[in-house]
């Protein structure tokens, strides 16, 4: 057929559509039996109650909203990274801006699950429609994680279409379906200045509400009295670490996918290293912000702040409140500080770290803390289940599978925005580094 | 309108757990068994709290009864998503059993630590079924449970004052552990009525309450002479 | 695979899907109004529902608008 190669040396951005190899099929089964594993494990969870997991009093809550919290800030990694590289028109933004996208649509469904896995009673999750407070930041969660989803939606969406009327027009299998989400993208001058003014209107519009969830999210912890919970930085430190654990994962699926799809053309060692100066920055901040909030804690020497405060310095979480700050901080910084380690492994090897590292801190948030509440009589401990693991590893699955599948229908790098980059980008470069000199005109 | 309240005089407290046991037996609070008491998910609504000082030989240990404090400005009520626990007029933080969700958010924001989750069902021993307080709704899996300060008496003590025609008298309403304690160490009363005895005791400067400093204001007074920081 | 796929086919389902979507979005807001009133009647911080009112209705209008504004943008901007 001879619009097969219409899109020469891009062709390789649609064969992961028309051809399906093993790799994905044993790939998607593989995450299928994972997911259902954590399908059974909830369900035995509901038929049994909660006391298949490890919580108790005074620790209510455990992984569930540990993941709640990650996969919530992972989601910066999309939306926020995307918007913000399109409204600085940093021009190697064109084949991560979608993977990005992707990742925060999936993991704002994930993450918004997790709080109703952890309900004692999902039977009675509509009360929150019917009967809800907005006096409790659990309401602003629901809200503003609404909001975020909404508008992410729209955001991966909009730039979606001319690669949708690229399928449409390709003719292949599902044709019906691209030609109705295509909404008759025809490329006309009229289109394309409409979707480049939504599209830029919404890269505005994104950056406070992303900004908005992990705040909201950080209020449920900071809301209330509890020592080590009522901070007034958790709000921006919340966002850090979100912003920072979404670009460690951006970058581990950005090297699985270019693997996977022989993508090397695409993403090249630079743009690897460009996320990773971004996640060396995002690594310090993390790091001054972890710093002001143990030391204003540990200065003011207030006994119930203190006994959260050396467990995780020195007590039972001391192992793995040492490793967060290994993970997020040492290793990163050794790793992403030089440029001869700054490659494409070395910045993978510091992503998982900071993944890991980040998870982990998620957890020292909220689990010491519940451990050590005010009163000093009521001690606990914490020792997560099978239940508990299986639903978590469910949930990363989950994830990956929402992944692969949207692969499966859609470019995974903008097709139609890197030829724009080849065909305009390069003299809109050259002409706005000219605007910036003084020898040439306005 | 009342305000609900308690005094506790820990001199007179003999840490005999009598308010305990009568609360579990008022309440129809459920027996989770030892394996789950091990876990740390025992219920007990009114608890008897030990603190351990000091070593030998200089050591020491104090009790004292804890139920739910009803604070006046309550932590908890404000975080409920869906209005399962709030502050009845009366001043009494009430749970709705069936409206609660079951999301743990009070648990989590409560800084004493006074509530407690069904974790699975729980039940009481087949003997005792035919002991329960009718009175009482019995919990389902998945909710959160505290002290009422025996609500369901004041109901009744108050339709009983309705059929005969009178408003309620003092002492007609006391919640169970007050009731029980042999040696009158829990008072149970009317704060804003300043000739009642425990809005007497509560002024008294014996009084103190926990955690004054975060503002919570609890109608649960303490009285003590020793050195009340430590508890 | 097969379809009747008329363009008039398309086009009602794409009608469809926006009119969903406004509702979904009239939804949350009618959701939204609700809280209030019910805050109002149970006495129960009304401040709070209107204040997170201010913010989250116009927010998912301005969401509605940009949608709106693309949907009958390329429709309009066919040749």
């Amino acid at each position: 057929m001879s619009f097969e190669n219409k899109w020469g040396q891009d062709e390789r951005l649609f064969e992961p559509i028309e051809k399906t190899g093993w790799g994905f099929r044993a790939t998607v089964a593989i995450l299928l039996v994972l997911v259902a594993w954590g399908a059974t494990s909830y369900f035995r969870q509901v038929k049994y109650g909660l006391g298949v997991t490890g919580m108790a009093e005074p620790v209510s809550w455990g992984l569930y909203i540990t993941n709640f919290v990650f996969f919530i800030g992972i989601s910066h990694a999309g939306t926020l990274i995307s918007a913000i590289l399109r409204l600085s028109q940093a021009e190697w933004r064109r084949p991560i801006t979608r993977m990005a996208e992707v990742i925060t649509v999936a993991v704002l469904f994930i993450g918004a699950g997790y709080v109703l896995i952890d309900l004692g009673r999902p039977d009675r999750m509509l009360n929150v429609l019917l009967y809800g407070r907005y006096q409790s930041p659990l309401l602003w969660d629901a809200t503003s994680i609404s909001a975020y989803l909404t508008a992410s939606t729209i955001y991966l969406y909009l730039p979606l279409i001319p690669d949708i009327a690229i399928l449409r027009d390709r003719a292949r299998k599902w044709n019906f379906i691209f030609r109705i989400l295509s909404l008759g993208w025809q490329g006309t001058a009229k289109q394309q200045k409409v979707l480049n003014r939504a599209i830029a209107i919404m890269a505005v519009l994104v950056i406070p509400i992303a900004v908005s969830v992990h705040t909201v999210v950080s209020f449920v912890f900071s809301m209330t009295l509890q020592p080590g919970w009522h901070s007034t930085i958790f709000g921006p430190y919340f966002v850090v670490g979100a912003i920072f654990s979404g670009i460690a994962v951006l970058i581990i699926v950005m090297v699985v996918f270019r693997k996977a799809f022989r993508l090397e053309a695409y993403l090249k060692e630079i743009h690897f290293s460009n996320l990773g100066l971004l996640l060396l920055v995002m690594s310090l901040l993390w790091f001054y912000f972890t710093f002001a909030e143990y030391l204003t804690g540990f200065y003011g020497h207030e006994p119930e702040e203190m006994s959260v405060f050396w467990d995780k310095f020195r007590g039972q979480y001391a192992p793995h409140f040492w490793a967060m700050v290994t993970f997020n901080f040492v290793l990163p910084i050794i790793i992403l500080g030089n440029r001869r380690t700054r490659t494409i492994l070395g910045t993978l090897i510091a992503s998982i770290t900071i993944s890991i590292g980040m998870w982990m801190e998620r957890f020292l948030i909220i689990v010491p803390t519940l451990m050590n509440p005010r009163l000093e009589y009521s001690r606990g401990f914490y020792f997560p289940t099978l239940t508990e693991w299986s639903i978590t590893i469910a949930g990363f699955a989950l994830f990956l599978l929402f992944y692969v599948v949207f692969t499966k229908f859609f470019p995974i790098i903008s097709a139609w925005e890197v030829k724009e980059g080849r065909e305009e980008g390069l003299e809109e470069v050259d002409h706005r580094v000219r605007s910036y000199l003084p020898d040439y005109g306005n | 309108m009342p305000r609900w309240g308690m005094a506790i005089d820990l001199n007179k407290c003999t840490a005999c757990q009598a308010c305990v046991i009568a609360c579990k037996a008022e309440n129809n609070i459920p027996f989770v068994g030892p394996e789950e008491t091990a876990k740390g998910r025992d219920i007990t609504w009114m608890e008897l709290i030990s603190v351990h000082e000091g070593h030998y030989p200089d050591a020491k240990i104090k009790f004292f009864p804890r139920p739910c404090f009803h604070c006046d400005k309550p932590p908890c009520t404000k975080v409920c998503p869906v209005h399962a626990t709030y502050k009845n007029p009366e001043g009494l933080v009430a749970q709705i059993f069936q409206r609660c969700i079951g999301c743990r958010f009070c648990m989590a924001a409560c800084p004493y630590t006074v509530k407690y989750f069904n974790w699975y069902k729980y039940d009481i021993p087949d003997e005792m079924k035919n002991h329960y307080n009718p009175d009482v709704f019995v919990r389902p899996a998945g909710v959160v449970e505290k002290c009422t300060m025996c609500h369901h008496r004041l109901q009744k003590a108050r339709d009983k004052a309705r059929v005969e025609g009178r408003s309620l008298k003092p002492g007609e309403y006391i919640p169970a552990c007050a009731e029980t304690c042999p040696s009158n160490a829990i008072i149970f009363g009317d704060l804003d009525n300043s000739s009642s005895e425990v809005a007497r005791l509560s002024r008294s400067s014996r009084a103190f309450r926990l955690h004054e400093e975060l503002g919570t204001e609890p109608k649960v007074f303490y009285l003590t002479e020793e050195d009340r920081h430590v508890i | 695979m097969k379809f009747p796929t008329g363009d008039k086919t398309v086009s009602i389902i794409q009608y469809v899907i926006y009119l969903l979507f406004c509702l979904f979005v009239a939804g949350i807001i009618g959701w939204i109004a609700h809280l209030i009133l019910l805050s109002r009647e149970l006495q129960d911080v009304p401040s709070a529902s209107i204040g997170i009112s201010i913010v989250a209705i116009p927010l998912f209008s301005t969401l509605i608008a940009i949608f709106s504004y693309v949907f009958w943008g390329m429709k309009r901007g066919k040749q």
